[in-house]
């Protein structure tokens, strides 16, 4: 069928209009308003709304493409002469020498940044101490003299050499006496220029100042062997350490030496040999070697003298009066220490601190009915660290006040602040004609002189030195002289009309003439190794054999004068040390290791006796000596300090150190007294309450660790009997986990931390504040408990009672309470521990960051991104470890921080491997990320794997007890995954099952039975 | 809504009498179409100079950095948090009252939700300054959105409760904006007919073509439906992941199960001793007493005896579950907060969102408009210490005892504190001027119904049981809902 029917499309086409039907005709029923939209009157007046949202959309996309572009690139211009051997990005190390211990200086770019210990050298085992890793910062001291002055304005050096030399001959010609006063010199080139200088000027003799002098000891050895020296202390060799007050850890002779020596018979690799030595201390305040001690006893220092002779009287069997009556603790541990070390005989060592003859007298005699000589002290290979004599220091004081010397000369030595008599020698020091500073600064002496002929600093100098019979080190530049400064040896040899004026030249010949000629190496040879070790010379033993008659009565007097009053102990604390280095931000701000005081000393008070004198910590009080000198300080409670005693660090009061150390706390070492011809560091003081109240700057506040866990201690006895004793290591226990386990098939990079080789030193901080570019927050940021450290040190004090270990705060609050044991307080035990970001395999930080600014790596690190970071400080709430550091301000641009590496200069310093942060960004340990990836590195160019040890994290460098290891536990060979196998590791917090990567060792007392210690 | 007679027996939720529509009008809009009074410019200059605080210590901490407040390595969040999560906690009293109450058919949420919900936003805005003023470089905040981006497959941490919050509180804010100015519609028409010149045009455009036609009127109500029932959720949601902020994370003190249905209680509990605070001065001074009565005042008084104890059990629970989990951490987080060195913000947390809301058992308090205020500024207090609490005494000795510390504010976080309570009443004060502070158009609804002229009316039209009368007449002057001149 079909279809006729019509579809229409409107009534139009059915009805057929005409309209319809001439529009029909058109392909297009409505013309199209093509011409209206293309001419003119289309294109521009009003935009429809549909050209707007199009324009819009061109806008947005073209602004959006054009906010692309790149950042722009900035072009460092390469060196248009390249120096041989600087490779930009490679870093260069070159051998020295600081203090008499070889180095390695880390340059990059031709800029001194890092100062490593070299591996090699014999003092520190590759590691060092904090002020020598701070030693870089004063590098790049902006309070440095830029120019040689005379008379306090900047002046050429032939000006100098004019003035001098003319002076000098002024001298010579009026018979005058010439004097260079310097710190011990064991530099044999530097000897020998100042024999060539006396040879030149006849009446010229060097007086050797120490800020800290051993007198005491080099007087008795010469009166009790024959021998003046500082001998070489054996620690190593010691089964049984006896020390009245000789802090050998922290600051006596050369701790990093002794450190080495100490702890490597108490470390896990003597620990695993059943042995562990035995160290009894007994002192006044608490020092960081009382910290590690064994068994610790407080002595007031009238008392000190007594329990040596009551050792003595114990050793020998010798009766006398009963001494240390007032003292129970101190008698029962005489005993003790008399029996141990009488077993223990040709392998115990017993020292004192002291620096009085008689005293160092009697310890001889002690160490001789020890045996000790020949085995743990060594008399024929001495140490010349220290060779000082005080007597010879207030002779010159005598020859000046006559007018007999006519030209002075400053070598390293700063007497117009260290002396304690500062007084008696500035104004004797008026009366000399010409007076020569050889400081960097115009420092306390030196602004005091006519000449500073400013001296270079030891990385921009060459040298050598000689710490101990045989060892000889070279200090060579590792950069250019950065200042018109010019070496201290030059301007002697240029003065005294030397033939040589270079000291280059002049130290190669003095080592080809002696040390090389003697050994048969070559100069080349030691530039590379760093030092010349000509032999241990053979060691005798020596026997005691004078009388006591005299010097035990000297000593009983002694004590007898200084009991009365308050006693007063001045002491060095561990980062300041005697105040050399006080304009050095790093070591202003490391916490001295038992206080944790930054930027300041103090008057140190046991919490009982501070009491009894209604004080309470913070007040201010002022303390007067004897000789009416008087100081103000905070007070600070420092448990283990003496009944009745005060302690007060030396280094702070510096008047002209510079824009940092200047005004940091008071000067201490006027309190210091001399007695039988050596400078004493102790007296009688008073003390009074200035009124007020002064917050210190402490990094820690809490200072027991509350029963937990996080501190695992044993005893040597109960180690021997099972070596899991107190790692919570027995039995297994089966573990759950929420989250799915990290896959880590290359490396997984994780630490072990040995609780019993860290001393607290605290020389790690400051490696990693150099390595790290940490900012320096200074004192009332401290306080604000801001301080950026990556790493710290946490010390927890625990107290002894009954044999059972008081560490909870409501326990030790009751403890204090108690009156019927007033000294209860006295016996308190000590545990460092290092703490710093774990690295969990489980980070709580991760998972809590908005932004996943913190992600963990496939090789077991916990990474920070610091340009995600947006700061909302989550993850350091949710950190267990409290390791996370939060930039509060922009430190290298504030105004309020600038006085600490704000200089363009100062901040030569950075490492370039590192970023520096900027305010509000998060920032912790990155498990020195940069060394890692550097280790890789050098792997992949020499097409190997990386090996055990390729990679060492900055604190493990500088670390000289080996407390930390770092590596690949992936690699069952190497150092870490033995270290923590070992039954003593424990994790801290483990059982929040974060997955720490840092294992612990647990620490080991070595405490004889609870019932002997018994105070 | 409801134009039905309601049961002779509830107390009326409008009192006086002669009240028409034009009549509610008329006063509601008192301040919205006069200039202000002397008291309006006086509480306008505090706040505002309180907001200028705000400006210049906020400034003051994004030119120098997080520095300038108190806090330190160990307590990382402090004021700042506490005070957000305080305003947080305040927001949550409008949604109760506007999407709950609306769904349970509580026709005297009617003359209060206008003003919860503008509290509720201008709450969430002052927490919202504090969530960008805390971040060490708020310049970047928008890190925190999952915005697409150059550098590849970054993205947010989906793991992180920070990110959980950015989406709760953005959510929350929208919704509760979208939901106040949906109920706003009829009422801003209501003074666009009444408005001349600018404001005319003003209000017009703000009215959304409102014409007030059935349809219209039947879409809102459609539309408060909607939106009250998305409204619903978001009341638990938004404090149950602010709480999971601190019940995520491991610190001892905040990793508590217990935390959402606390917060949650917490939240509400603040919430209405703000909207007290508030509403009983509004009322008086803005001349509201037949709108919010004695029957309004009460009844929140209820919620906060009630959410209060709620509060109170949570406490009492943590202690239990403190000493009963036998984890050492815990035991020690929990025992610090009540003897440590901040037991005095723990015993003032105690004494005022515990002990002194159960003051309300007893009618003479509850229904004295003088103690409800004081009581509610007392919750106040007393909320924002249970957050410092929790925040800082939690986080000054957790794990490892060498990083206790203690908490020390600064000035400034005691300026930004103070700064954002003076943004919340300028925002606040703001809008009694420029919006009705009451819901016309909801009460007018109860006019027919649930007022006291009507019930009156019932009863003289005898068309009610007697007994049911003569009970509502004791009723009124038992709970003295009414003046005692208006019973009859």
């Amino acid at each position: 069928m079909e279809s006729n029917k019509k579809y229409w499309k409107g009534i139009e086409e059915l009805q057929k209009t005409p309209e319809f039907v001439e529009n029909n005709k058109n392909e297009f029923a409505e013309s199209l308003p093509i011409e209206e939209v293309l001419n003119e009157a289309g294109l521009n007046t009003v935009t429809p709304r549909r050209d707007f949202l199009k324009a819009m959309g061109f806008g947005l996309g073209a602004v959006t493409l054009a906010a692309c572009q790149p950042v722009p690139v900035v072009k460092s211009i390469p060196y248009l002469v390249k120096p041989e051997e600087v490779v930009p990005g490679i870093p260069n190390y070159y051998v020295s020498s600081f203090n008499g211990q070889s180095i390695l200086v880390k340059t990059r770019e031709g800029r001194p940044i890092k100062i490593e210990g070299n591996p090699a050298g014999l003092l520190g085992n590759g590691g060092t101490d904090a002020t020598t890793q701070a030693s870089v910062l004063d590098l790049y001291d902006a309070s440095k003299l830029k120019d040689p002055t005379k008379n306090g304005s900047k002046a050429s050096w032939s000006e100098i050499d004019a003035f001098v030399k003319g002076e000098l001959n002024k001298v010579q010609a009026s018979g005058k006496k010439i004097r260079i006063v310097s710190a011990t010199i064991n530099s044999p080139s530097t000897k020998s220029v100042i024999a060539d200088f006396t040879a030149q000027y006849p009446s010229t003799k060097v007086v050797i100042n120490d800020a800290i002098s051993y007198t005491g000891i080099i007087k008795a050895n010469e009166n009790s062997f024959g021998k003046s020296v500082l001998p070489r202390y054996r620690f190593d060799k010691a089964d049984v350490i006896v020390s009245f007050g000789a802090d050998f850890l922290g600051t006596w002779i050369t701790p990093e030496e002794f450190s080495k020596q100490y702890v490597s018979n108490r470390n896990a690799a003597s620990l695993e040999r059943k042995k562990m030595s035995r160290h009894i201390q007994l002192e006044t305040g608490m020092s960081m070697t009382g910290t590690n001690a064994d068994s610790r006893v407080p002595v007031k220092p009238s008392e000190e003298g007594q329990a040596i002779i009551a050792l003595y009287q114990e050793l020998t069997g010798t009766p006398g009066t009963p001494l240390l009556t007032a003292n129970k603790a101190a008698a029962n541990v005489v005993k003790l220490a008399a029996k141990e070390l009488l077993q223990a005989k040709g392998k115990a060592l017993v020292v004192s601190g002291s620096n009085d003859v008689s005293v160092q007298i009697l310890v001889n005699a002690i160490n001789s009915v020890l045996g000790s000589y020949g085995t743990t002290i060594d008399l024929d290979n001495p140490s010349y660290q220290y060779t000082g004599n005080d007597a010879e220091f207030a002779e010159l004081i005598s020859e000046m006040n006559r007018s007999e010397v006519g030209a002075i000369f400053f070598l390293d030595s700063n007497p117009a602040y260290d002396y304690f008599n500062a007084k008696a020698f500035t104004d004797a020091l008026a009366k000399v004609g010409l007076r020569v500073s050889f400081a960097e600064r115009a420092d306390e002496t030196a602004a005091l002189c006519n000449v500073v002929a400013i001296n270079h600093n030891y990385l921009e100098a060459w040298g050598d030195q000689n710490a101990f019979e045989g060892y000889y080190t070279v200090i060579q530049p590792a950069i250019n002289p950065v200042h018109n400064s010019r070496q201290a040896e030059v301007s002697l040899l240029t003065w005294s009309d030397n033939a040589v004026t270079d000291y280059y030249q002049y130290v190669r010949n003095n080592w080809e003439k002696t040390v090389l000629a003697a050994t048969g190496k070559t100069w080349k040879s030691v530039l590379q190794t760093g030092f010349v070790y000509t032999g241990e010379k053979p060691v005798g033993t020596y026997t005691f054999s004078l009388s006591l008659g005299n010097v035990i009565p000297t000593i009983m007097n002694q004590g007898r004068a200084l009991a009365k009053d308050i006693e007063l102990q001045v002491y060095q604390n561990v980062p300041l040390r005697d105040g050399k280095h006080a304009n050095n931000a790093f070591l202003q701000e490391l916490p001295d290791p038992v206080s944790k005081v930054t930027w300041d000393n103090f008057v140190a008070i046991a919490p009982k006796f501070g009491e009894k004198l209604d004080l309470e910590e913070f007040d201010l009080v002022t303390v007067k000596g004897a000789n009416g000198y008087s100081v103000t300080l905070p007070v600070l409670f420092q448990p283990g300090q003496a009944q009745g005693t005060i302690s007060i660090a030396v280094g702070y009061g510096r008047t002209a150190a510079g824009k940092v150390g200047n005004g940091v706390g008071k000067n201490a070492y006027p309190f210091a007294t001399v007695q039988n011809g050596t400078v004493q560091f102790n007296g009688t003081v008073t003390i009074e309450k200035a009124g007020g109240r002064e917050e210190l700057a402490q990094t820690q506040t809490h200072h027991s660790y509350e029963g937990r866990n996080v501190i695992r201690e044993t005893t040597f006895a109960e180690y021997a009997k099972d070596p899991h004793a107190g790692s919570g290591k027995h039995g297994g226990h089966k573990k759950y986990d929420l989250w799915y386990k990290r896959e880590m098939p290359g490396h997984n990079w994780v630490m072990a931390i040995d609780l019993n080789a860290c001393t607290g030193c605290g020389s790690c901080i400051v490696a990693c504040n150099v390595e790290n570019n940490i900012p320096v927050v200074g004192k009332d940021e401290v306080r604000r408990r801001r301080e950026m450290h990556w790493i710290r040190i946490d010390r927890y004090y625990s107290f002894n009672e009954e044999g059972k270990s008081v560490t909870e705060e409501n326990e030790i609050g009751e403890l204090q309470e108690n009156k019927d044991a007033p000294n209860n307080m006295d016996n308190v035990s000590v545990v460092h521990q290092p703490m710093l970001c774990q690295h969990c395999d489980h980070a709580p930080c991760e998972t809590v960051c908005p932004v996943l600014a913190t992600v963990h790596s496939t090789e077991g690190l916990n990474h920070m991104a610091y340009n995600r970071c947006v700061g909302t400080r989550y993850c350091a709430n949710n950190c267990p470890y409290k390791v996370r550091r939060f930039n509060w301000f922009n430190y290298w641009n504030d105004s309020r921080f600038e006085n600490y590496l704000q200089e363009e200069f100062t901040q030569l310093v950075l490492n370039p491997d590192v970023t520096t942060r900027f305010r509000g960004v998060m920032e912790k340990c990155t498990m020195c990320i940069q060394r890692i990836q550097g280790g890789k590195l050098q792997a992949k160019i020499e097409k190997r794997p990386v090996k055990d040890g390729d990679i060492k994290m900055a604190c493990q460098q500088a670390c000289t007890s080996n407390a930390i290891i770092f590596g690949d536990v992936n690699d069952p060979g190497s150092e870490v995954a033995k270290a923590l196998k070992s039954e003593r590791t424990y994790y801290v917090l483990e059982e929040i099952d974060v997955q720490p990567g840092i294992g612990y060792q647990v620490k080991v007392r070595n405490t004889p039975a609870a019932a002997t210690t018994e105070a | 809504m409801s134009s039905h007679h309601e049961s002779i027996i509830r107390e009326p939720l409008v009192t006086g009498d002669n009240i028409t529509y034009a009549r509610v009008t008329n006063e509601v809009l008192i301040p919205v179409e006069n200039k202000p009074n002397k008291a309006w410019w006086i509480g306008f200059t505090v706040a505002a100079l309180g907001a200028l605080l705000w400006v210049v210590a906020v400034s003051y901490t994004f030119w120098t950095g997080i520095g300038a407040w108190g806090l330190n390595k160990t307590v990382g969040w402090a004021w700042d948090i506490t005070g957000f999560v305080w305003w947080v906690g305040i927001g949550h009293a409008g949604t109760l009252i506007s999407a709950v109450l609306l769904l349970f058919r509580q026709n005297w949420r009617n003359s209060i939700n206008r003003s919860a919900e503008a509290m509720t936003i201008f709450a969430v805005i002052c927490a919202a300054t504090y969530v960008v003023s805390h971040m060490g470089r708020p310049w970047l905040a928008y890190f925190c959105l999952p915005l697409p981006n150059q550098f590849g497959s970054l993205w947010v941490n989906f793991n992180s409760p920070l990110i959980w919050d950015v989406f709760a509180i953005s959510t929350y804010f929208s919704v509760s904006l979208v939901f106040w100015y949906t109920g706003l519609l009829p009422d801003i028409a209501s003074i666009r007919d009444r408005a001349k010149g600018t404001r005319r045009r003003v209000y017009s455009v703000l009215s959304f073509g409102w014409n007030g036609s059935v349809k219209t009127w039947q879409r809102f109500e459609a539309v408060s439906l909607i939106l009250a029932g998305v409204s619903t959720p978001l009341v638990l949601s938004v404090h149950t992941i602010v709480s999971m902020d601190f019940a995520t994370s491991l610190e001892p003190g905040w990793h508590t199960t217990i935390f959402p249905p606390y917060f949650v209680a917490g939240a509400i509990f603040s919430g209405f001793a703000m909207v007290q605070t508030l509403l009983l001065i509004a009322r008086k001074v803005l001349g509201f007493e037949n709108y919010i009565t004695m029957f309004h005042i009460e009844a929140m008084n209820k919620i906060i005896i009630l959410t209060g104890s709620i509060v109170g059990v949570a406490y009492l629970t943590e202690l239990f579950i403190a000493w009963y989990s036998g984890a050492e951490y815990e035991q020690y987080a929990f025992l610090n907060r009540v003897s440590g060195p901040y037991w005095w913000a723990y015993w003032s947390m105690m004494t005022c969102n515990v002990i002194s809301p159960q003051l309300f058992w007893f009618k003479k308090i509850r229904t004295s408009i003088f103690w409800s205020w004081v009581l509610s500024i007392v919750v106040n207090i007393g909320m924002w210490f249970e957050r410092f609490v929790i925040i800082v005494t939690s986080l000054h000795r957790d794990y490892i005892p060498s990083s206790w510390v203690m908490f020390h504010p600064t000035i400034i976080d005691v300026c930004v504190f103070i700064g954002s309570i003076g943004v919340f009443f300028t925002l606040f004060l703001l809008f009694l001027r420029v919006l009705p502070a009451i819901a016309m158009a909801e009460v007018k609804l109860l006019l027919k119904s649930a007022s006291h002229q009507a019930k009156k009316k019932l009863m003289a039209e005898g068309k009610v049981d007697p007994v049911q009368a003569q009970y509502y007449k004791e009723s009124l002057t038992k709970y003295d809902s009414v003046p005692a001149s208006e019973t009859v």
